[in-house]
């Protein structure tokens, strides 16, 4: 199998957690033989390449961040100048995101269905996983830990051509956190949680209250 | 006061609008976009986490997020494409991140972000063509949760009576 993936985050590759994922889950995909081409959607100079390819391969992965419960407005705009396919097109998804319960995103991963039908292909499911935001500022085996279970899905992409299996079911998580999961979650981001955003944005030469409120 | 932004180029929607708005002495401000420079969001965080409230791309987007902090509703007239907002309404949505914290909490039984204002804007959604009406109107009611506000419905531009009798 050939398989064509696109990077759908609107970040520039070099910090995108998407990429990470997709560094971890192409490195299981291609164990037995699979073989793949990668764009990026954040880099327009790809666009023309990406259509191409887009109207040429007929299994696809899009792989994306959610992006206000949704798909990023990037990635609608590259979308809208691709001709619908009327091949047996698979489209399949990794749709990943920031907060960390499995509910967030299924409101996103509702509308993938909707996009694939709209793009006339045969939607291929979707691997659902929060809790991503904070690769970009990991390194080495911190990163590894949150990258490194991609490659697994990986192997059963390569395998089942989609995202259709309990085992990619139960890959998301808990869909919400129970009660005093969240009251022990909830006393971290008032301490912890706090300190550490706070570190992150004076290591980014912030010098403001994460707070401010630049236009009262 | 009720922001009213156009990102479509049809300017019938927003003079229908504004003849509704003001026979109804309703407090309306229509931002058209059709003339403006609204990038994409390039999800670069430093509205988080280097220039906390501000977007780091300098472009006409930041004329509607000064607006959006004064504004008890807000209502974007998109177009669609594949049964959602066109890249043009979306983009909307993506670049009012500034208008959220970093900082987490539970509300409810899920995360969201602290919001960085008192003030709380509800939004709402005129659209042109053919989307997968009832997702949309799902969606809006998910992305108004994530700002702690209430969507006021999504209506086809012939409904424009219907979206009229929620500004208030
Ligand atoms: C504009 C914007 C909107 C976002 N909306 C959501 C959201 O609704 N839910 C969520 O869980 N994460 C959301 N996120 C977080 C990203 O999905 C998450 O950080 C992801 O890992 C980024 O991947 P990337 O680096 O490949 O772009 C949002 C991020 C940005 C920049």
């Amino acid at each position: 199998m050939h398989v064509l993936i696109i990077n759908g985050s609107p970040r520039v590759k070099a910090f995108s957690n998407t990429d990470k994922i997709l560094e971890q889950f192409t490195k299981g995909m291609a164990e037995n033989g699979t073989t793949f081409e990668q764009y990026e959607v954040s880099d327009k100079k790809q666009w023309d390449a990406m259509r191409k390819a887009f109207a040429e391969n007929n299994n696809i992965l899009i792989a994306l961040p959610l992006y206000v419960e949704c798909i990023p407005g990037l990635l609608i705009e590259f979308l809208e100048t691709v001709e619908k396919k009327a091949d047996d097109t698979r489209l399949a998804f990794i749709l990943q995101g920031g907060f960390a319960e499995g509910i967030q995103l299924r409101c996103g991963e509702e509308y993938l269905k909707i996009l694939t039908e709209r793009l006339g292909c045969t939607y291929a499911g979707t691997l659902v996983k929060g809790d991503n935001f904070s690769i970009r500022f990991f390194e080495g085996e911190k990163r590894d830990k949150v990258t490194a279970p991609y490659a697994a899905m990986g192997r059963r992409y390569a395998q089942d051509g989609g995202f259709d299996s309990e085992e990619c079911r139960k890959f998301t998580g808990p869909e919400v956190f129970p009660a005093p999961v969240r009251l022990l979650v909830g006393f971290m981001f008032k301490t912890l949680a706090k300190k550490g955003f706070r570190s992150m944005a004076t290591g980014w030469g912030c010098t403001k209250p994460l707070d401010y409120k630049p236009y009262m | 006061m009720i922001l009213i932004v156009n990102t479509t180029s049809d300017h019938s929607v927003t003079e229908e609008l504004k003849e509704q708005t003001d026979s109804k002495g309703i407090k309306a401000e229509i931002i058209e976009t059709d003339s403006m420079h609204i990038s994409h969001c390039i999800g670069c965080n430093y509205c988080w986490l280097k220039t906390p409230g501000e977007c780091s791309i300098k472009d006409d987007y930041e004329i509607i997020l000064k607006k959006i902090i004064h504004a008890d509703q807000m209502w974007i007239i998109s177009d669609t494409a594949l049964g959602f907002l066109d890249h043009k309404g979306k983009n909307i949505y993506d670049r009012i991140l500034p208008i959220a914290t970093m900082y987490l909490k539970f509300k409810g039984d899920q995360m969201r972000h602290v919001p960085r204002y008192e003030s709380r804007t509800d939004v709402g959604i005129i659209y042109k063509g053919e989307p997968d009406a009832e997702y949309l109107k799902r969606w809006n009611e998910r992305a108004a949760l994530n700002f702690e506000s209430r969507s006021l419905g999504v209506f086809k531009t012939d409904e424009i009576k219907e979206a009229v009798s929620c500004m208030c």
